[in-house]
């Protein structure tokens, strides 16, 4: 058994206990999103469903799945089940088309939202004893600020530090006495890096306990990397901004899987090729409802994140079920330093620029800790061959443009037409060499 | 009296080279003159050969972005201070020199030089007029 405070009542509940909650609110947000939000109206029937037809938890299966795409064409409110009145927050993530993502928080949001982080802070180890420092960017993206408020809801001191400026970061740490550092896994490598650098040893000079990570996916390797170089205990959380942010889940002091708050979620493995659920233990796409968000109820959302579910009892006490550590995508999202890029995305910036071929590869690896992104494009035009400066320009181009519209730093590597991979059926565009462990 | 050269593009990787004048043997492909403009990224090789329109066919059917532009040749007199001469000349025109190399040399001949400039057909009547050979295309094809 592992010691350590549950945070809510809720996260201890009896299997039949979960399912009358989630069978009652999953129906009151299927009236909900019929009643407020014309675009689900419109889906619901033509799947020919009716709020009254959810009668079991087994229905659930019959409402239509909701993708990212469906966020883009309600671009930016559409899928708003609250008047603007009762807005009291935005969030915003990157979406597949330049345009963001765009999710809002009712008063009642927020504060479901800061019980959920306080939940996630409280299994990972924090408590009001705790001075937290915030490493992740505030601004538009959910990560900072999700965590701040249920950071100080469980009482912690928090150092809203932001990402960046890693020296300082570490000045903080010291001079403050931070134990539980909040960011994405690699940013947290960097620092250790760069506290090497400046002569701190993290496990004399510094009080840190705990680490809570997201954002990102990380690897078992990475973890334990973690662990060593700065003397903390390090649990991983999941969440992503279309169904709250951060808080969807997070790891216990047991390490068995993420663990899933059910008074507000329901979720559930699909075949992502089938869009068949699938049971208990198999891995599939993780395919999640909110049950309690007023201001954007999601059905059935498709997460595109690879994980499979358990639902035995954990040693932490709670009964929650887990999900396991994120295995992959089905899709191709990269997330790059926290920035969620689709090679499309890439292609469409590619597309655009005359000179090269239609044919790209994109290259992710590892400097140091952090992401870098290397980008292979054919050559075509030869009239580009009269003097390298015209070369160069194309190449800055390519670069300029990749930074404008993403928001990422690429190397440009120009090569020879017919060079690259072509691709019969789904192209392998991305190879990512980070996995290394 | 200009001359053809082609510009390949080349990347940055081991056997480059090797992989297009491979190419250029299989199809009797006489160089006459080369040269490597390289940065860290990719490279543009100039080659100037005895048949420049079928080596273009050539290149292209094999995948290789590739271009005929034309230059100029010239044979420099076999003394000191000539090729100081010839880009006297075409200062004192104001002419600019975008690039310069030379032939591969044989026994016996002389060391044309390629000069690539940005108004070429001035810069052949500045040097024809200031007594520089300029050396014609028959010339050099059929060397």
């Amino acid at each position: 058994m592992i010691d350590g405070k549950i945070w809510s009542r809720e996260e201890t509940f009896e299997r039949e206990e979960f399912e009358r909650i989630q069978l009652e609110r999953l129906k009151k947000t299927v009236e909900r999103v019929y009643q407020n939000v014309p675009y689900y109206k419109d889906k619901l029937k033509e799947a020919g469903i009716e709020p009254g037809d959810i009668k079991t938890l087994g229905d659930l299966a019959s409402i239509p799945f909701t993708e990212k795409d469906d966020f883009r064409k309600n671009y930016p409110f559409g899928l708003f089940a609250s008047p603007r009145k009762e807005i009291v927050r935005f969030h915003a993530s990157s979406g597949t088309t330049g345009k963001p993502t765009v999710v809002g928080y009712t008063k009642k949001d927020m504060d479901i939202w800061s019980e959920l982080i306080a939940r996630i802070v409280t299994m990972a180890g924090v408590t009001d004893e705790d001075t937290a420092q915030i490493a992740f960017g505030y601004g538009l993206f959910t990560g900072a600020f999700g965590l701040h408020q249920g950071l100080e809801k469980v009482g912690a001191a928090v150092i809203p530090m932001s990402s960046g400026n890693t020296q300082k970061q570490i000045m903080i740490m010291q001079d403050f006495g931070t134990t539980a550092l909040i960011c994405t896994p690699s940013y947290a490598l960097h620092m250790a890096e760069v506290a090497r650098e400046m002569g701190v040893d993290p496990k004399k000079d510094l009080k840190l306990k705990w680490g809570l990570f997201g954002g990102e996916g990380s690897t078992e390797g990475m973890r334990n990397e973690i662990n060593e170089r700065w003397g903390l205990f390090a649990t991983e959380n999941y969440g992503m901004s279309e169904l709250m942010g951060p808080g969807v889940s997070g790891e216990c002091k047991a390490l068995r899987g993420m663990h899933i708050s059910e008074d507000h979620f329901i979720p559930e493995i699909i075949d992502p090729n089938t869009g068949k659920v699938l049971g208990e233990g198999e891995t599939g796409e993780l395919v999640i409802t909110t049950i309690t968000k007023e201001a954007l109820p999601i059905l059935r959302y498709r997460t595109k994140d690879i994980t499979s579910l358990h639902y035995e009892k954990c040693d932490c006490g709670r009964t929650t079920v887990r999900m396991s550590k994120i295995q992959g995508r089905s899709d191709d999202m990269l997330i790059l330093g926290g920035v969620n890029v689709f090679p499309s995305q890439i292609e469409d910036v590619l597309l655009g620029i005359e000179g090269i071929g239609p044919h790209y590869q994109i290259k992710v690896f590892k400097k140091g800790y952090l992401d870098k992104i290397e980008v292979d494009v054919e050559l075509v035009d030869a009239d580009l061959l009269d003097s390298f400066a015209l070369l160069e320009r194309l190449n800055d181009k390519i670069r300029n443009q990749l930074r404008t519209v993403l928001g990422i730093e690429a190397k440009v590597n120009l090569v020879e037409p017919r060079s690259l991979a072509r691709f019969e059926g789904k192209a392998k565009r991305v190879i990512d060499m980070r996995e290394v462990k | 009296m200009l001359i053809k050269q082609l510009s390949i593009f080349i990347p940055n990787k081991k056997g480059s080279l090797s992989e297009l004048t491979d190419i250029l043997i299989a199809h009797n492909i006489d160089i006459r003159a080369i040269a490597v403009f390289d940065t860290a990224e990719f490279g543009i090789l100039r080659i100037v050969v005895d048949d420049p329109d079928s080596a273009l066919d050539i290149l292209n059917r094999e995948g290789v972005v590739a271009k005929v532009s034309k230059v100029i040749a010239v044979e420099p007199e076999d003394r000191p201070g000539s090729l100081n001469q010839i880009f006297t000349i075409l200062k004192n025109a104001d002419i600019n020199i975008d690039y310069v190399y030379s032939f591969i040399m044989r026994k016996k001949e002389m060391p044309y030089i390629v000069i690539k400039a940005d108004q070429q057909e001035k810069a052949v009547e500045e040097l024809t007029a200031h007594g520089i050979n300029v050396i014609n295309k028959e010339e050099i094809y059929s060397k």
